[in-house]
């Protein structure tokens, strides 16, 4: 046995502090008087020698836990002995199936040299080996086969749209080596391009694998890498029916780029843009494709920006990209207030909100409430009430049929409001809630609102105010509202009552929020939390949005509250880039998709689609070819083998192997912690 | 019943402190719950009336009473027959030991010989009060005046457990004194050897004395709920012992109790009543067993 980090077994010294302890410590006796020592006497010799052999017993437990502790940071190894013979020859093949691998050259691909070179590798090895071949971009792993199946399953291996992962292929084949082939002879061969993307991977790595050879072989071409790709896209923007995306080009080759960059949709395509880029540059071109007009209804235009042909590698000139439209571009909101200076501080925070890049484009009117007209209601998208007073009555029917045209009707309460007023509104099923008597109670907010997930209202937002701290201001009163049978409640005070109500009605929306009682819509309005409320108040808000992944990532379809909750279920099925139909679960307004089965588009089956983009990684296809020296170094340090090992250890031990005991020896610890406190009670007794 | 029982709890005696009135809460408080009395009734002599209960048997009716007033009194009687008690009380150091900081054995063993003591003289037993420890220390002979429980309280209140056990060797002294028979009361923690306890009682039972042995025990002696690592220290012999009480108690149980069996059953065939008390527990009894004597006696 053998230790590879020594200087831990200096660890053990620590043995010495229950060692003193044990010798140190004496029993401190409580001196009790008794009469009947004559009935102790006879148990007495068999308790004293008992509780020294529990004494030393313990102590010995305990020294042995110091002791294991130390070895297991030493980390030791047991040179097992071949057997003369008996080792049998195991071959790892790792093979990079990525995408950098569809390289084409005047040679052929890089992943056709590839499975050359594993085909002839497999045949000039021994007849009775196992074969264990692992597709590193997928991660797949053939293991224990012949040397028939084992050409099979090379012959059989395609490309995957993704990148290498290095640190599956290892953890296997280190698993495989403790577990599987202890005592038989490992040899290791890597087949891969080493594009900086992979060869990065493998630097990373912190632990070594130990195998008794290694081969490697770079596959690259001897001309010069001739590739450049669409790797990234932004939308800028859309104007005047123009849609402008920024699309980063970069030349991974040594050959000069002169290319031509499309952007496609279903429509129609782009004026082409001239991409002329010198070995290694990395540039951004602006492409400008027309749009249709946008509707009511947010739209998804999956958009292809395209690089002309030119290169060894067609997989990543095209980049996909989706872009959701916002069905509005502009909302009319009406405030209506009892004064003019009612509404100041609502109408601050909404012009505020409005100027953000992040919302919609609010139009703002100001007037009376008791000059409010059917004409207003007309006009309005949404419409913010200080108060409730007569008016809102006589105007009652115009309010209901603005509803359900989809109007928003945001109505705060005060001390003032018109109980009659109030009472018809809420016959109507106008008011989300009945506002009752007011107290003047001092009372805070809930810090969270009760439903933040809520259709109607902006979750972001919500979770927003949270961090403003909301629930730190203090309000001067609130009414008792009798909520809605069909409202929900939104949000709670402390004390109980209600905040915020909302309902539904016909596709508009009414919020009643139960302010404070100090004329001012409440404190709120006045905190830094403002412009967070209105747009809680206000809702969600489209922009253009931009939707695309890579393939190892997880992909989010952005299917919104709304979409989720009139499908009514929990699972939807989308189509993925390979063009099957798969299962995605609904998460927080997203559909989880679990495999998007390449590169291309994933999309959700029925109407509207909602699209996302889903790309290959950044880098994946950069050809830029290894060093050798860099190579030969990283792989060395990668891979530990049979000769090293020896020389690191003991330097005379070439008929041996090596294997790890750390697992058995935190077994023993687990055992030995667990059994010194049952030493210790059961020789109590 | 439960009230009574207040005035037979050790603790709350310990409280008393006076003597005498130590021995009039534990009687009374024995007696509240007893009904009807069957201690009087045994003489010529008039002694007192009481209201007639339920139960009661009829020709005890005093009818000229009952002529005049129409009500029902019983007549009652001065007891006529009366017996020696000799209480024999250990005084030795072991007597004071007290397991819980409660009640130690020698104060049970005071309040209950101040009970017997108060119960006897009001039942016109004679009664004699022998503290002993190697020997005996302190003699007062039997007299059955009331004044006398004056005597044996102030013998009991200034007695201090001193020495070491001779049992058997003041048993056998007692054996040789006492010339008229009796009740012989033993309140002792037996702690001597087992063979001479039983020589001397047999001695005494012997002379044709009624015996009584009042095995007074502390819960901790019983027991051994002591724990951690402790330094026993006997109160006689001043010997130590270190032990780690909760590995002996099982063997120490066991023995104890072979030893109380080993009482028991030796007393039991010698026709002694054995009564082993543990000093938490109430005096009542002690008071039973020597009232079932008692009974036995007349």
């Amino acid at each position: 046995m053998s230790f590879t980090e020594w200087i831990f077994l200096l660890g053990g010294l620590a043995v010495a502090g229950p060692l003193i302890a044990h010798l140190l410590a004496k029993p401190r006796f409580r001196r009790v008087p008794f009469t009947m020592l004559r009935f102790l006497r006879t148990g007495q010799v068999e308790s004293r020698s008992r509780r020294n052999l529990r004494d030393l017993m313990i102590l010995l437990l305990r020294c042995a836990i110091v002791v294991l502790i130390a070895m297991l940071f030493a980390r030791p190894l047991l040179h097992v002995r071949f057997k003369p013979g008996g080792t049998r020859s195991v071959y790892y093949l790792g093979l990079d199936n990525s995408m950098s691998m569809a390289y084409s050259d005047g040679g052929g691909s890089y992943f056709d040299r590839m499975s050359e070179s594993a085909v002839d590798y497999i045949r000039s090895s021994k007849d009775d080996a196992l074969f264990n071949i692992c597709a590193v971009a997928s991660g797949d792993w053939m293991q224990s086969l012949s040397k028939d199946q084992a050409l099979a399953e090379v012959k059989a291996l395609k490309i995957e749209p993704g990148s290498a992962n290095i640190a599956d292929f290892l953890s296997g084949l280190s698993r495989a080596g403790r577990m599987e082939y202890l005592d038989d002879e490992t040899s290791v061969l890597v087949l891969s391009d080493f594009t900086p993307n992979t060869l990065r991977q493998f630097v990373n790595i912190a632990e070594p694998a130990v195998v008794d050879r290694i081969d490697y072989k770079p596959i690259v071409s001897s001309e010069p890498a001739n590739n450049a790709a669409v790797v990234d896209a932004r939308v800028v923007g859309i104007a005047d029916r123009r849609l402008t995306i920024n699309a980063v080009v970069v030349n991974y080759g040594l050959v000069e780029q002169n290319r031509r960059l499309t952007a496609e949709t279903e429509a129609g395509q782009s004026n082409p843009i001239d991409v002329s880029l010198s070995a290694g540059q990395r540039r951004i071109y602006q492409v400008q494709i027309e749009v249709d007009a946008a509707g009511r209804q947010q739209s998804f235009l999956p958009v292809e920006l395209s690089l002309s042909e030119g290169d060894g590698l067609r997989q990543d000139d095209t980049f996909y990209l989706a872009v959701s439209i916002p069905g509005y571009e502009e909302v009319n909101v009406l405030l209506a207030g009892e004064r003019l200076n009612d509404m100041f501080l609502l109408k601050t925070a909404m012009d505020t909100l409005s100027r953000t890049d992040s919302y919609d484009t609010l139009r703002i009117k100001q007037v009376l409430i008791d000059d409010l007209e059917p004409s207003d209601l007309s006009w309005a998208d949404v419409v913010v009430c200080s108060s409730i007073t007569d008016r809102l009555g006589d105007l009652a029917s115009n309010l209901e049929d603005f509803m359900k045209a989809g109007g928003r009707f945001v109505c705060f309460v005060t001390e003032t409001a018109a109980p009659e007023t109030a009472k018809q509104l809420w016959q109507r099923d106008i008011l989300a809630a009945l506002p009752g008597q007011c107290v003047r109670e001092r009372t805070y907010m809930q810090p969270k609102p009760c439903d933040s997930r809520a259709e109607g209202v902006d979750h972001i937002a919500a979770r927003s105010l949270s961090n403003y701290r909301v629930d730190r201001i203090l309000l001067k009163g609130f009414l008792e509202c009798e909520q809605h049978p069909d409202a929900r409640l939104l949000w709670q005070l402390q004390n109980g009552f209600g905040f915020v109500y909302l309902k539904r009605h016909g596709s508009g929306t009414s919020i009643l929020v139960n302010t404070s009682v100090d004329d001012s819509l409440g404190s709120l309005t006045k905190s830094n939390a403002s412009v967070a409320f209105c747009r809680y108040l206000l809702g969600e808000s489209n922009q253009v949005g931009e939707h695309c992944f890579a393939c190892n990532e997880r992909v989010m379809l952005p299917v919104g509250d709304s979409g989720i909750a009139s499908a009514g279920r929990r699972q939807f099925w989308v189509e993925t880039c390979d063009g099957k139909s798969r299962r995605a679960a609904a998460a927080d307004s997203f559909l989880l998709v679990p495999d998007p089965g390449g590169i291309g588009w994933v999309k959700t089956l029925g109407k509207p689609a909602i699209y996302a983009g889903v790309n290959l990684p950044p880098g994946e296809t950069d050809m830029t070819g290894p060093d050798v020296a860099e190579l030969d170094g990283v792989m060395s340090r990668v891979f530990a083998t049979g000769a090293e090992k020896d020389v690191s250890e003991a330097g005379v031990l070439r008929d041996k192997k090596n294997r790890p005991l750390w697992k058995l020896f935190v077994w023993v610890l687990i055992l030995l912690i667990l059994v010194e406190p049952a030493v210790a009670n059961r020789m109590k007794r | 019943m439960a009230h009574s029982r207040k005035y037979l709890d050790p603790v709350f005696l310990s409280t008393l402190g006076n003597m005498d009135l130590v021995a009039r809460c534990a009687v009374e408080g024995f007696f509240a719950g007893l009904h009807p009395s069957p201690f009087h009734g045994f003489s010529v002599e008039y002694s007192d009336h009481r209201e007639y209960h339920a139960g009661d048997e009829l020709k005890f009716v005093d009818w000229k009473v009952f002529g005049r007033s129409d009500k029902l009194y019983i007549k009652q009687f001065q007891q006529e027959t009366n017996t020696t008690a000799y209480i024999l009380l250990d005084s030795s150091k072991s007597m004071s030991f007290s397991g819980d900081g409660g009640v130690s054995k020698m104060d049970y063993g005071s309040y209950l010989a101040a009970a017997l003591s108060y119960l006897m003289l009001s039942q016109s037993d004679s009664t004699a009060l022998i503290l002993f420890a190697d020997r005996v220390t302190k003699h007062i002979p039997p007299r059955s005046k009331r004044t006398h429980l004056n005597i044996i309280l102030t013998a009991l209140q200034y007695n201090r457990p001193a020495g070491q056990t001779n049992l058997a060797g003041v048993l056998h002294t007692i054996a040789e004194t006492t010339k008229r028979r009796g009740i012989v009361i033993l309140i002792s923690d037996l702690l001597d050897d087992e063979a001479d306890i039983f020589k001397g009682l047999a001695h005494l039972k012997f002379l044709k004395h009624d015996v009584i042995v009042f095995h007074t025990m502390d819960h901790q002696e019983l027991n051994l709920d002591y724990e951690g690592l402790i330094q026993f220290e006997d109160l006689e012999s001043k010997v130590r012992m270190q032990t780690f009480p909760q590995s002996l108690r099982e063997g120490y149980r066991h023995r104890v109790a072979e030893f109380l069996d080993n009482i028991e059953k030796t007393t039991g065939n010698s026709g002694i009543d054995y009564c082993l008390l543990d000093t938490s527990e109430p005096l009542d009894r002690a008071l039973v067993a020597y009232l079932a004597k008692r009974k036995r006696m007349m």
